[in-house]
């Protein structure tokens, strides 16, 4: 699904926040990417979208090298993103969010399916109201619901945990995996909450420095022995 | 009472006109954050296109069609060739449409002349309206404003383009995450911003002195319209419109122009030293 090769990308020409970033995963899979703060994760997320130049490496998506490419021209080819800090158009209704998921879509019908306020049922109550004048994990759960209308195959999840009630993290957490496991969506989750992780991802990469520094594939022993949390994670 | 109503239908009239005018900058300047300078030889081409299909021997309504299609097409290509390379560079682009401004009053200068041109009336018979005679073609203008007008309104609120244009407004890197193509956008609203101009340009000719200059005489005060009203809502412009299309005409109605102007001024100070947002400010 994602092959990233060697990635170099920084902010401004020169600058190497990604220094030698690779990964791999596939279809199906869900995993997580965790690190310290300026580790490069959203950077990575960013450089993955178009949002952030990439001047040394490749990103292999769906077998087609797309680095270089731009944002709308990632999510036409099946990126889902869900950036930090949520960014909904508070001043559009959740329904009018939801249906900007689409209009950038000529593939698909422009039309919120039912099915949207069903994923989480607050959207389905708050259907016509300002989506600023939510709480910030209902607009969270509306991000992830405006990204998922686009029918992605690939969803990048940006901190969803940050600065939301536990009761909220959990629902999304579920909902998010019962997803994947039923229709087989490849979720890459940027996070520092492991509670979100554990309930979650089949795989952990650790950060460092602009590139991955351990993996794992054994979660729940992370819950035993959490002594890779403690060296990449805790301050 | 007479006098009444044909200052108001006089002031209806300019400040339609000047709405058309001042929606097309609005909207350029909310999507891509450009202060186009040569939105007012926008409106003095589309003026001159008049005095082309005139010297022609063409019908005046003919350039109904050719103007904004004309400012659509010469949009498209400044937008390629200039602006879209200094979009991120925002004095740049002052500086930019500012030479852009001057290079298209040079050119019409240039093939007719810096004199006035006189156009015919297409609508030479006037209307009784409320007790006085009118001439008719200013109600056209109104006609046609309003028509225009509620258009841009009903595609920026109502439909599927205008909510993708709104989004880019609010937040242009998630918009495009979503798969919007902002490029694609940007270049269509600025054609679409300069037709409205041509458009203006091309009813206001019949009831204007046609001369290279009058281009500035519609971008001050739509500008002036423009920040005292506010940008969060095109219904700000309507407010920022009436206000200094009422306030203009009717001080020169019944005093000087230059008085006129000096009023027009006053009142744009006054209002963004109380809300410098305009009217119908941003939300916060």
């Amino acid at each position: 699904m994602l092959k990233v090769g060697n990635l170099v990308a920084g902010y401004q020409t020169g600058s190497r926040v990604l220094d030698g970033f690779s990964l791999h995963i596939e279809p199906g899979e869900v995993v997580a990417l965790l690190g310290r703060n300026g580790m490069g994760k959203t950077t990575f997320l960013k450089a993955l979208m178009g949002h952030v130049p990439v001047s040394e490496g490749s990103i292999n998506f769906a077998d087609e090298e797309v680095a270089g490419r731009k944002p709308y021209e990632m999510a036409r080819r099946g990126v889902g993103y869900v950036p930090q800090g949520r960014e909904i158009f508070s001043d559009f209704t959740v329904e009018e969010n939801l249906l900007m998921g689409l209009l950038g879509r000529p593939d698909l019908p422009q039309k919120v399916p039912d099915w949207a306020f069903e994923v989480f049922p607050v959207l389905h109550e708050r259907r016509k109201q300002r989506g600023g004048s939510m709480s910030g994990g209902q607009q969270q759960q509306l991000a992830i619901v405006r990204a998922l209308v686009g029918q992605p195959r690939l969803l990048l999840l940006d901190e969803p945990s940050e600065g939301i009630q536990p009761n909220i993290v959990e629902e999304i957490g579920k909902v998010l995996a019962r997803i994947a496991r039923e229709q087989g969506l490849t979720i890459l989750l940027v996070e520092q909450n492991m509670e979100l992780v554990l309930g979650m991802a089949q795989r952990c990469l650790f950060m460092e420095n602009g590139a991955i520094a351990y993996e794992t594939s054994e979660v729940q022993q992370l819950r035993t022995d959490p002594s890779p949390i403690h060296r990449y994670l805790s301050v | 009472m007479t006098f009444a109503v044909e200052l108001g239908l006089d002031t209806l009239s300019y400040s339609l006109s000047l709405l058309l005018v001042s929606l097309g900058l609005v909207i350029i300047f909310g999507l891509m954050n450009v202060i186009n300078m040569a939105h007012g030889e926008f409106f003095l081409l589309g003026a001159y296109s008049v005095v082309a299909v005139q010297q022609l021997h063409m019908p005046y309504w003919l350039t109904l069609l050719i103007a904004p299609l004309m400012l659509a097409v010469v949009g498209l290509i400044l937008e390629e060739l200039v602006i879209r390379h200094v979009y991120h560079r925002f004095i740049d682009t002052i500086l930019a449409t500012w030479g852009i401004s001057i290079a298209l009053k040079q050119l019409i200068v240039i093939v007719f002349g810096p004199t006035s041109q006189s156009i015919v009336n297409p609508l030479p018979e006037p209307v009784h309206v409320l007790g006085v005679v009118y001439p008719s073609f200013r109600l056209f203008i109104m006609g046609v404003a309003l028509l225009i007008s509620f258009a841009t309104f009903w595609v920026f609120y109502r439909t599927h383009i205008g909510l993708a244009i709104r989004g880019v407004i609010a937040n242009r890197p998630m918009a495009a995450s979503l798969g919007l193509n902002t490029r694609r956008m940007d270049r269509w609203t600025f054609a679409f911003g300069a037709a409205l101009a041509g458009l203006a340009g091309a009813v206001m000719a019949p009831i204007m002195s046609v001369d290279p200059q009058m281009g500035g005489g519609f971008l001050i005060p739509a500008f002036l319209s423009i920040m005292v009203g506010g940008i969060a809502h095109l219904l700000g412009v309507v407010l920022g419109v009436a206000l200094i299309g009422t306030t203009g005409t009717v001080i020169a109605s019944v005093d000087t122009q230059v008085a006129s102007q000096v009023a027009v001024f006053l009142l744009a100070i006054v209002v963004i030293r109380i809300w410098p947002e305009g009217l119908i400010g941003r939300k916060r």
